[in-house]
């Protein structure tokens, strides 16, 4: 009877919602939309934007140097930016795991897959962006990941005029559509061979129909 | 040629197999669509066997290689995101076409005398399946990866006495780890045959008994016609049709029946708020947390999928067929159609609230609808026939009442 009682407890514990060690997006929090359009300058300027900034500290370990031509990068810009590192080697943050581990209390987590491992992720990114919040003074938080340990590095919270708030916005839209690349670099050759399948498919599919419309007419 | 096929036909019955099984062999020619789901399940096998050799060649079975092998295949091998799409749709498009597959089987009571072992066999292919798609899904290496193993092997604690032994055994360690991952990918990669043999089964049991069709009756010879060419050029159509609807979601939509957390590599430390098993699991889930206590759980979930295998016994009614010429069966069938629906929501949410007697209200009329169903189909029987059957069915039963007591030997006059 106790043993039960345990392993229903173990089993609870597993698959019941319960609170997980870190917070993790309130339901409540609605996910902004997107208004700029996937484009060449868009996500190059999104690059720029991830390299000038979330680079500090977060890698993109699936993306190698020379998939940013993919962005819409020259082969001269690559080079400027690679520096001394290979045309393989993969994006790492300027600063090294152990140091953002000490200052942060967790090596901050890789943003290849980010736009595909939250729901809906484009817009969630988007969205944990531009919702922090000074809770108290001079102490941030963020509406959608409340205890945040990424400090706002956007300057979203702490910024009035609009202008510059709208500025922002765009640069962190930019960004998240850049990480949506990131996640998924052959969408866009998905999509236009797609096409090609389908449409395929959808004539022989037809003449098949055709064909056996014809064959079973021969049954009185 | 014809030297070669004389050459083989003495040693081979090629030329008679070919006959009897595929260009005369007889088949309903009132079949509808429905019918076609049986060999869709066969094309979604074959395209899972061909996807999944080539992802094997790429793959690395390592706990700490296996979620970077899967990026390495989406970004770096020559189509490797269009096999690795290809594989996790066909995943989810097998058990579809497999569930409207046994939901035919269910409306028109094709499990009925003499296909009991085509239904016994299909069952077993569903559990084949069902362990196939759970040890794949642990391949990516990602949380719900890692956490569906880790709940699911969990269960097994349920066994009575051995039980912790039997979970040790299972994942080949004291929680998932590596360990499981090369034993799972060892027979994520073997099931698959062992379905095709099983496949085999289904097939010689099907050609021994023919198809049903939709009027339940078994038909005259003058109803049948040759499997080729109406019913390959049929099937091809809906091949067809299929893969249209397959392709659209492998090109513009190959997220859906992935969860995003399984984009997060496995992490044994950190427990993801909302474990939820694959879709296609969702049902038999909700049934197993429906019992508050796990040993009752484990049993009403196996049983939930076992209780098919006695529906031949529990349908009492001598009227022939499924629920087209009978209300009553057709009333169950939908009920249970929509049970199934609501358990599969519940399943899919966090058990709070009222959702936890909304999911103990669908299991108990889960098991209530089969429990029931031998009283309906006699009741149902003598309904129909205070209202009158129609003579062809009457006659019907008065034929196959005779021919089994000719079997019997209870002849009379």
């Amino acid at each position: 009877m106790n043993m039960t009682l345990r392993i229903r407890l173990v089993i609870l514990l597993l698959s019941l919602v319960s609170v997980s060690t870190n917070a993790s997006a309130s339901a409540d929090v609605e996910l902004r939309d997107i208004y700029l359009e996937v484009n060449a300058q868009n996500l190059r300027e999104g690059f720029y934007t991830y390299n000038n900034l979330c680079r500090l500290c977060h890698n993109l370990k699936y993306i190698k140097y020379s998939n940013l031509s993919d962005v819409g990068l020259s082969k001269h810009e690559i080079d400027v930016l690679r520096g001394t590192n290979g045309v393989s080697d993969t994006l790492a943050a300027s600063m090294p795991p152990s140091v953002a581990n000490q200052a942060f209390g967790k090596v901050p987590p890789d943003l290849s897959l980010m736009a595909k491992a939250r729901k809906n992720g484009t817009h969630y990114i988007y969205t944990l962006l531009t919702s922090y919040y000074e809770k108290s003074e001079a102490v941030y938080d963020n509406h959608l990941f409340q205890g945040i340990r990424m400090p706002d590095i956007f300057e979203y919270s702490v910024t009035e005029n609009p202008k510059d708030k709208e500025l922002i916005d765009k640069r962190v839209q930019q960004v998240a559509l850049f990480l949506e690349w990131a996640a998924d670099p052959k969408r866009d050759e998905r999509k236009s061979m797609g096409v090609f399948v389908i449409a395929y498919l959808m004539v022989l599919t037809l003449l098949l129909f055709f064909l056996k419309r014809r064959i079973w007419a021969n049954l009185q | 040629m014809n030297k070669l096929v004389a050459w083989i036909d003495q040693r081979f019955p090629l030329t008679q197999f070919v006959k009897q099984e595929l260009t005369e062999y007889p088949t309903p020619r009132n079949l509808s669509y429905l019918w076609n789901f049986g060999s869709l399940a066969a094309l979604v096998l074959v395209l899972q066997v061909i996807t999944g050799i080539f992802l094997a060649m790429h793959y690395k079975a390592d706990a700490k290689l296996a979620f970077d092998s899967v990026e390495h295949i989406m970004r770096d091998v020559n189509y490797g995101w269009l096999i690795r799409y290809m594989h996790s749709t066909g995943a989810s498009a097998f058990f579809i076409v497999i569930y409207i597959h046994m939901a035919r089987t269910l409306y028109y009571g094709s499990f009925r005398k003499p296909r009991e072992l085509m239904w016994w066999s299909g069952q077993g292919l569903l559990i084949l399946l069902m362990a196939t798609a759970f040890m794949g899904y642990l391949l990516p290496w990602g949380q719900m990866s890692y956490w569906g193993a880790q709940v699911i092997t969990n269960l097994f604690r349920a066994t009575p006495f051995i039980g912790d032994q039997v979970v040790i055994w299972l994942r080949g360690d004291f929680s998932v780890g590596d360990a499981t991952l090369t034993r799972f990918f060892a027979l994520h990669y073997l099931f698959p045959f062992i379905i095709i043999a099983a496949v085999g089964f289904h097939m010689v049991a099907l050609h021994y008994v023919k198809s049903s069709n939709p009027s339940g009756i078994n038909l005259q010879a003058k109803d049948n016609i040759p499997f080729h060419p109406y019913y390959t050029i049929k099937d091809f159509f809906g091949f067809g049709v299929f893969l249209i609807i397959y392709f659209v979601f492998v090109f513009y939509s190959p997220n859906t029946f992935i969860e995003a957390d399984n984009y997060i590599p496995a992490d044994p430390l950190q427990t993801p708020a909302h474990i939820v098993p694959e879709w296609y699991f969702l049902p038999f889930y909700a049934i197993l947390r429906a019992i508050p206590d796990l040993f009752g759980g484990v049993v009403a979930m196996a049983l939930s999928i076992i209780i098919f295998a006695v529906l031949p016994y529990l349908d009492r009614s001598k009227i022939p067929g499924g629920a087209r010429y009978r209300p009553f069966y057709r009333l169950l069938f939908v009920v249970f159609s929509i049970d199934v629906v609501v358990l599969s929501y519940v399943g899919a949410k966090p058990p709070e609230g009222g959702l936890i007697l909304v999911g103990q209200i669908a299991t108990f009329m889960y098991f209530a609808l089969f429990t029931a169903l031998p009283a309906i189909s006699i009741y149902e029987e003598k309904w129909l026939r205070r209202r009158g059957l129609p003579p062809e069915v009457e006659e019907l039963i008065t034929a196959e009442e005779n021919q089994r007591d000719i079997r019997e030997g209870k002849t009379q006059s």
